[in-house]
């Protein structure tokens, strides 16, 4: 660590530290050291929460579903970005669902998408439904429709934004370069533009996984209660009646912890090598 | 790489930090009396000691009928009439039992946040477990003499004796809620009430915390020989047997409910958006007086009544307790006492304030208090106070209500023998 490096390792010390300190606490709680109901070393949380068939169905839907509401995000966001960069008022659309909170977002779609919601009545009154409870089931329902609708929309403007951001920095300018020296429009699009944009905005689309991947208010109102989502899972158990198994809370948020450890790591190494010919 | 070791340096050290500031905690410092020592004084110190401070009250906030009880009808009486400000603040029982470990292990034996809870059943055991409760004090506040203590449903909580460590708050019943309109004939035991699911399948289901387990512990009492049979202590024996009659029955029922059964409303709040939105039939709420304050708020169809089966329905009292780090147990102690008062008592039974029952021996106050109860209007909703009174039944061990969830989660919800 060299002498002009102590202020900006400060600063991110600082950032990190309810990290460094709630991992360090959730660690000793997870092995029964600390916490509530702890009562010494045990591994029983541990193997309780390993060996949990509902874990690993748990991890697994959360992580389908936020890794296909990051998908049509992202598809999305690029599309409309590409699209609306030139249009002011594209811009201002593209970026307005941000403004809206996560909680009123799932509560829109459970009104919108719910058996007895506005499209269940609307799909009833055109004829489409013979009542509207033949509507098919989007919210509670095991593949997480509604949800992965809900986590799309909210992470939508945020992934435009970035993109709009990284558009309109040069883009256009190193396109018509490239346009002049010969290229393709495809040919411009897939080396200049896609590159770039890819680039740009990859970190942003690994944040907004991993924001969805913890995401709690947004299951808590439309997910199903089976399989379970980790985030009410690890909700469940840190108010578990059994104060003994209180513990197994703090290993599920170990392991989302450990889960978005790795996704940074991945990418700061993909980073490292994919940067390592290329510097814009 | 030189980075990456000056982070884990530092990360260390901040560990480091974190332990040194959670070690120097342990020094004692000028604690407030204890809810203990006040009792054994006399209350004019309580009162003189409690004047000019602020009570922090941490309470479940979810209800917006009870909270303008606490914030528009408490807090100005309580600061006019003994000078104490009233800050009611979130916080519901199980995450308790989590804030208040969190702060015994950041901080052993300083003053904590929070100077009186709400709380029953299954949190009362575990503070008590983890001896986070302050006292005993309760039975010391004046108003305490006219407590109903001849009641099994406030003299018990969860069968643990409040040994004056926790002073009763309210009482209220488990009710199924239906509209007469869409149910003119509804169930009213068991056997009915599964001929009826099964007569309208996708009509009825319960949620997946406290008052879906209530009902689901209800079911059990009835179908395994009544309350009697669970009473005296958790015992696994009595316990299998009565699961077992519960899980055949929800077996029986599991295709004919929303859903099929695979999957479940996650709290009562989408219980009566589904009842409301007329995708479900019944809801259901711990008070049954529940369903007059949101007919008046509009989240139920003004239709709506409640409904107890004969084989009963669970009642049990709510409490209000004074944790053992509490920085103002005297400011506590006098807002508890106030809480117990006949005003309070009979404002906060009222069905356009709460309908939340009273914990006094209405009988035994002094004019005009009984008749200014039974005045109280009866809402055409409600149900009578005699039939809630012989439908009555009390809450047994809360680990009879943990294990049901944990069973009910594994082997219903999750469909995973």
């Amino acid at each position: 660590m060299t002498r002009r490096h102590v202020p900006a390792i400060a600063a991110a010390l600082l950032l990190s530290l309810p990290i460094v300190v709630g991992g360090a606490y959730s660690a000793l709680a997870a092995v029964g050291v600390v916490g509530v109901g702890a009562a010494g070393f045990t591994t029983q949380h541990l193997s309780a929460v390993l060996t949990s068939a509902n874990t690993w169905r748990g991890i697994v839907w959360t992580l389908g579903t936020a890794g296909v509401a990051t998908i049509a995000a992202s598809g999305a966001a690029f599309f409309v970005a590409l699209r609306v960069r030139q249009s002011r008022t594209g811009r201002v659309l593209a970026v307005l669902p941000m403004a809206v909170p996560n909680v009123a977002a799932a509560l829109a779609a459970l009104l919108m998408l719910g058996q007895s919601g506005w499209l269940s009545r609307l799909t009833h009154k055109l004829g489409l439904t013979p009542t509207p409870a033949d509507f098919p089931a989007l919210v509670y329902d095991p593949a997480g429709v509604s949800l992965v609708m809900a986590f799309a929309w909210k992470e939508f403007p945020y992934l435009a934004l970035t993109a709009l951001a990284v558009l309109l920095t040069d883009t256009r300018e190193l396109e018509e370069v490239a346009r002049t020296l010969g290229a393709t429009r495809r040919q411009a699009f897939w080396r200049v533009t896609w590159p770039r944009l890819w680039r740009g905005t990859s970190p942003a689309v690994l944040a907004a996984f991993a924001f969805l991947v913890g995401q709690y208010e947004m299951p808590a109102l439309l997910a199903p209660s089976d399989p379970t989502a980790l985030s009410l899972l690890t909700y469940e158990r840190s108010i578990d009646p059994d104060l003994a198994r209180r513990g197994e809370a703090y290993v599920l948020a170990l392991l989302a912890l450990a889960f978005c450890g790795l996704l940074v790591a991945a990418h700061a190494a993909w980073r490292d090598r994919a940067g390592a010919g290329v510097d814009w | 790489m030189t980075s990456h070791t000056g982070f884990f340096q530092a990360a260390a050290l901040a560990v480091g930090l974190g332990l040194l500031v959670g070690g120097c905690g342990a020094s004692p410092s000028g604690a407030p009396p204890s809810a203990q020592a006040l009792a054994g004084g006399p209350w004019d110190a309580v009162l003189t000691q409690a004047r000019g401070t602020t009570v922090t009250w941490r309470m479940w906030r979810g209800d917006s009928a009870i909270n303008a009880y606490v914030d528009t009808w408490v807090a100005p009486r309580v600061r006019e009439q003994y000078g104490i400000e009233v800050q009611a603040v979130d916080g519901q029982g199980p995450e308790l039992v989590n804030t208040f470990v969190t702060e015994r292990d950041a901080q052993p034996g300083r003053a904590g946040t929070t100077s009186l809870v709400w709380i029953n059943g299954e949190t009362f055991a575990q503070l008590q477990q983890e001896r986070l409760l302050g006292g005993p004090w309760a039975n010391r506040l004046p108003n305490a003499t006219f407590v109903d203590q001849a009641s099994p449903i406030v003299n018990r909580d969860f069968e643990r004796d409040p040994a004056g460590y926790e002073s009763p708050w309210g009482m209220v019943q488990f009710a199924l809620i239906y509209d007469p309109e869409r149910t003119p004939t509804p169930p009213t035991s068991i056997a009915a009430l599964t001929d009826w699911i099964r007569a309208h399948p996708g009509r009825f289901t319960h949620d997946q915390q406290f008052t879906g387990m209530t009902f689901l512990k209800s079911v059990m009492y009835g179908l395994a020989g009544g309350v009697q049979a669970f009473q005296g202590g958790f015992d696994e024996d009595r316990y299998r047997h009565g699961r077992d009659k519960l899980f055949a029955w929800l077996a029986l029922i599991r295709p004919s409910l929303w859903r099929e059964g695979r999957t479940y409303p996650p709290d009562v709040a989408a219980m009566h958006r589904l009842f409301a939105n007329r995708e479900i039939d019944f809801t259901m709420s711990n008070n049954q007086n529940e369903v007059v304050t949101k007919v008046r708020q509009g989240i139920l169809p003004p239709r709506a009544r409640a409904l107890l089966l004969d084989e009963g329905t669970i009642a049990n009292a709510h409490y209000l307790g004074i944790p053992v780090n509490a920085p103002n147990p005297a400011g506590a102690m006098v807002l508890a006492n106030f809480l117990l008062s006949p005003e309070a008592q009979l404002e906060k039974q009222r069905g356009d304030v709460w309908g939340d029952g009273t914990v006094l021996d209405v009988a035994r106050l002094p004019a005009p208090w009984p008749s200014q109860f039974t005045a109280v209007v009866q809402d055409s909703a409600a149900v009578p106070r005699e039939a809630l009174a012989a439908h009555a039944r009390p809450e047994v061990d809360p680990r009879y209500h943990a294990r049901l969830l944990e069973d009910w989660r594994r082997l219903t919800r999750s469909g995973i023998p």
